[in-house]
């Protein structure tokens, strides 16, 4: 997947266990543990306004684009 | 997910369940048949033939009928299971399941295959048919089954489909 979360730096900086963001954003640990290890398959805009909202920062701050090969940075 | 009930799954399930058993009846009683078929005086008195060359093209296309009668059988077979399979996944609750796309695609096949044997039935029929002897047994193509054909591979795409969104939405936090 080309997209990376940064959701465990985020929660370090914040100094914010990802219980205490579940709590907060009213997700499940298992989802948020799902979105944390780049497992997901899509995210909400309902879940990413809440993460941003409890974490006070912006999407491009959970978020980023990095290129699986050379090709699709080419591409890109 | 709260699940309204229906009671068009139960019913469902027993009526395939009791087909199950019908269809393989139906196989004991083709197959009785043809163990018969080979006293043919028999078959002449009940069907009022004479001996002659129109009594063993007759008793012959009834013979043929007979063995295609047979060879429906795993087929229909092969649809009851696939349908009552399918009931299960609903029950279980989660239908949209790949399983159940090639389920409905094998269906639709076993459909197409059906249809192409009533035809040959339909065939035999009118070679030993005669104004003497009317044969009637109704077979052929017909528009509701093409078109249960059609609805089957579309419902296999749906279902491919549904499973497709069904792990998307999975994977969605």
């Amino acid at each position: 997947m080309a997209i990376l979360v940064k959701l465990d730096d985020l929660l370090h900086a914040r100094r914010m266990t990802l219980t205490e963001l579940a709590e907060r954003v009213g997700i499940t640990i298992v989802n948020l543990s799902i979105l944390k290890t780049g497992k997901a398959r899509a995210i909400r805009f309902s879940t990413l306004e809440a993460i941003c909202a409890a974490l006070a920062c912006q999407p491009g701050d959970i978020l980023e684009y990095l290129p699986d090969t050379a090709e699709e940075a080419q591409a890109a | 997910m709260p699940h309204s009930y229906s009671a068009a799954l139960p019913i469902a399930r027993v009526v395939l369940r009791v087909l199950i058993v019908l269809n393989w009846l139906f196989a004991v009683a083709v197959l009785i048949l043809l163990f018969v078929m080979p006293h043919e005086h028999w078959l002449m008195v009940s069907l009022r033939l004479s001996p002659g060359a129109e009594a063993t093209r007759i008793l012959w296309g009834m013979r043929a009928i007979a063995v295609i009668g047979l060879l429906t059988i795993p087929l229909y077979h092969l649809i009851l299971t696939r349908l009552l399979a399918m009931v299960g996944t609903v029950r279980e609750g989660d239908p949209f399941v790949l399983g159940n796309a090639a389920r409905l695609q094998a269906i639709a096949w076993v459909l197409i295959a059906l249809q192409l044997l009533g035809i040959v039935i339909a065939i035999i029929v009118r070679m030993i048919s005669s104004p003497a002897h009317p044969i009637n047994i109704s077979a052929g193509p017909s528009i509701a089954g093409l078109l249960a054909i059609l609805l089957t591979f579309v419902l296999a795409r749906v279902f491919a489909e549904g499973a497709r969104m069904r792990d998307d939405l999975e994977g969605t936090v």
